[in-house]
Order: C-alpha cells, then sequence, then structure tokens
C-alpha cells in the first residue's frame, strides 16, 4: 500500500505540492490529474526522490519509509519511474544498463533470458534493430524514448510495486495506447499500485473511477 | 574494428583504414600515452571514435592524427573523441588533421565529461548508483 501523508514539495523556493495526502491499496491504479503546471510530474518524481526536490511529509511503500530513502534505494524497493522525457546517456549502452537494472533486482532474468526477452520486447515494439546494442536513446525520436521506458517497465514488472507513469503515451502512436493499459493492469494483477499522469482522454475516461486532481495542491 | 585497451602504458601505431575504427581506452592506474595516426587511401570512407575512460589518479594523454597528403583525394571521414575523467584522473585527447588535398569532406568532434545530474537521477531512477561501473561495463561490452 502507497501512504502520502501531508506531502509538501518544492524547488528552490518554488513550493509546487502542499499537504498532498494519498492512500493507495495495492492492486489499484490512480489517475493524477490537474492544470499544466499543477505538480503531476513533481508529485511521481518526489516519490521517486529525485534530488533537487525539497519534501516534507511522509511517503511509505508497504514497510518502506520512501521518504527517508535515496532515490536508488527507492528503485530497489520496488518503485519504477516511466520517464516523461528520457535522456540519452551517452556511453552507456543500452544492454549493459538491462542487465545492471536486472542485477539490483535480484536478477529476475539469466544473462540470456533478458537478452531474449528484450530483444522480443524492443521488436514487439518496433525499435529498430540495433536498439540494444546503442547507447542509451542514442539517436532516439521522442516517441522510441517512450518505448523504451515502456519496454523497461514491462521487462520488471513484476519486481514492481508502485508504477509510476509520465505521460506515458505522449509522442506514441495510438495502437500502443492498448500496451499502456496491459502495462497498468498486469502491474495491479501483480499486487502493484499505480500512479498515472496523461493528457489522453481515453485513458483519463477509463481510470477516472479513481483519480486525484492537484489543481487545488 | 574496434580495440581495448586495459592500462595500457603506451600505445602508438599507424593504420591505414579500410572500414570504421573504434578504439576503447580503459585507465585505472598509471598514464598512459597514445599516438595514432591515420594515413587514408585515396576515396575511402570510415569513421574513428575513440573512447577513453579513467578513474583514480591515472592518466590519459591521446592524440589521433589524420594524415592527408595532396596526391589522397576524395576521403571522407569523421574523427570522434569521447572522454570520461572520473575521480581526480587527468585526460588529454585531441584530434590533428593535416590535409593537403581540397577534394576532402573531413569532420571532427571532442567531448569530455562526466554524467550529467539528469542523467544521474535517471539511472539512480533504476536503482543504479555506481555510475562509473556502469560506463566501463558498457564500454568493454559494446
Amino acid at each position: 500500500m502507497l501512504k502520502i501523508t501531508n506531502l509538501s514539495a518544492s524547488i528552490g523556493n518554488k513550493e509546487i505540492l502542499k499537504n498532498v495526502n494519498i492512500e493507495l491499496e495495492a492492486g489499484n491504479c490512480l489517475l493524477v490529474t490537474g492544470q499544466n503546471g499543477a505538480g503531476k510530474s513533481t508529485l511521481l518524481h518526489a516519490i521517486m526522490g529525485r534530488p533537487d526536490i525539497n519534501i516534507t511529509g511522509e511517503i511509505s511503500l508497504a514497510a518502506n519509509k520512501l521518504h527517508s530513502m535515496e532515490c536508488h534505494e527507492r528503485a530497489r524497493a520496488g518503485v519504477f519511474l516511466a520517464h516523461q522525457a528520457p535522456p540519452t546517456i551517452d556511453g552507456v549502452n543500452t544492454m549493459t544498463l538491462l542487465n545492471e537494472i536486472n542485477k539490483v533486482h535480484d536478477m529476475p532474468y539469466t544473462r540470456s533470458e533478458l537478452i531474449a526477452e528484450a530483444s522480443e520486447k524492443f521488436l514487439n515494439m518496433q525499435l529498430p534493430n540495433d536498439w540494444k546494442k546503442r547507447a542509451f536513446n542514442s539517436g532516439a525520436s521522442g516517441g522510441e524514448r517512450k518505448k523504451n521506458e515502456l519496454v523497461q517497465s514491462q521487462l520488471f514488472k513484476k519486481k514492481t510495486k508502485l508504477l509510476l507513469l509520465d505521460e506515458p503515451d505522449s509522442g506514441l502512436e495510438q495502437s500502443s495506447r492498448q500496451k499502456i493499459i496491459e502495462l497498468i493492469e498486469e502491474t495491479c494483477i501483480a499486487g502493484g499500485s499505480v500512479l498515472l499522469v496523461t493528457h489522453d482522454k481515453e485513458l483519463q475516461a477509463k481510470y477516472s473511477n479513481n483519480k486525484l486532481d492537484l489543481s487545488n495542491a | 574494428m574496434r580495440k581495448v585497451y586495459l592500462d595500457a602504458e603506451s600505445v602508438d601505431f599507424m593504420i591505414v583504414p579500410t572500414q570504421d575504427l573504434e578504439f576503447v581506452f580503459i585507465q585505472t592506474e598509471g598514464k598512459c600515452t597514445a599516438n595514432i595516426k591515420v594515413k587514408p587511401v585515396a576515396d575511402s570512407k570510415f569513421k574513428v571514435k575513440i573512447y577513453i575512460y579513467a578513474e583514480g589518479t591515472s592518466e590519459v594523454d591521446c592524440v589521433c592524427t589524420l594524415d592527408i597528403p595532396k596526391e589522397v583525394s576524395g576521403v571522407e571521414t569523421d574523427i570522434q573523441i569521447r572522454s570520461w575523467p572520473f575521480d581526480r584522473s587527468k585526460i588529454k585527447a585531441r584530434p590533428e588533421m593535416f590535409i593537403k588535398n581540397s577534394n576532402i569532406i573531413a569532420t571532427h568532434g571532442n567531448a569530455l565529461g562526466t554524467l550529467k545530474s539528469e542523467d544521474k537521477y535517471y539511472l539512480a531512477s533504476r536503482g543504479v548508483s555506481d555510475y562509473k561501473e556502469l560506463i566501463k561495463q558498457s564500454l568493454l561490452n559494446a
């Protein structure tokens, strides 16, 4: 269960979130809405532990006090953020990074299984053939970066207790929406929770029964 | 062609490229001096990429020289050097071009630096905290 109590978040001197409270049972998806600048992405990054976001309040995921953990520790505790604008990381090979993520998650795959699974998922997402050999997101379009995020989310969903989806649909073709829905459903069935930020009307409609509006936060 | 040098001391050679070239220097201790001389034949097309990783107090001094005499024309090439100096290591790297024919297309680039804060955050959000090892392994396994 995700429990956020009196969370306030600021970047520099600018307060972005004030007294946000969330209780989300395992196996559920919460749609986070609000106008531009309301703090939707900031909420996800505050949960993930972005170093330049100062927070007060408490964030707990099951027995883990996330608010007192470093970002990489939160990831290892099962928090997975599919970024809105994933960077190109010069010098970091895609497959080497996947291998390292696999290691920090106690090896859900053997090395050969990971290569096979990743290759299949990259193919399924219609990413280029040489994708896994490239430097991370090197030469990638915005849509390809988002697909890369979805592939990673799929690969490690069994280790994910809290999936944070930051506009996963932006830059993607309509047909990818179904993959996002499948990812959310599978994560919830496996006992994980999902926070979804999206401007996609169909996704918003599908998950509107459990909604947090940050417009006044 | 790809060649990896681990804690090398001196690398000095001349090459006549027939394909793309990639050189990787991983320096964890001591000093490495590298002189790579590239002497293409006429009408050849190739790229040269040099990756340099250094950590601790190690040092790398690398020069990649493109030498094209007057009688060699039609060459198309690009030389790129990317360096990651971690800890208190030092990297000096530069491409040098001596081109005496006007019918040549030659470009070059030289970038030095470690990871940006947004890159570190992204990797941390995947549970990765040992950035140096990740880059080292990436260069070794690419």
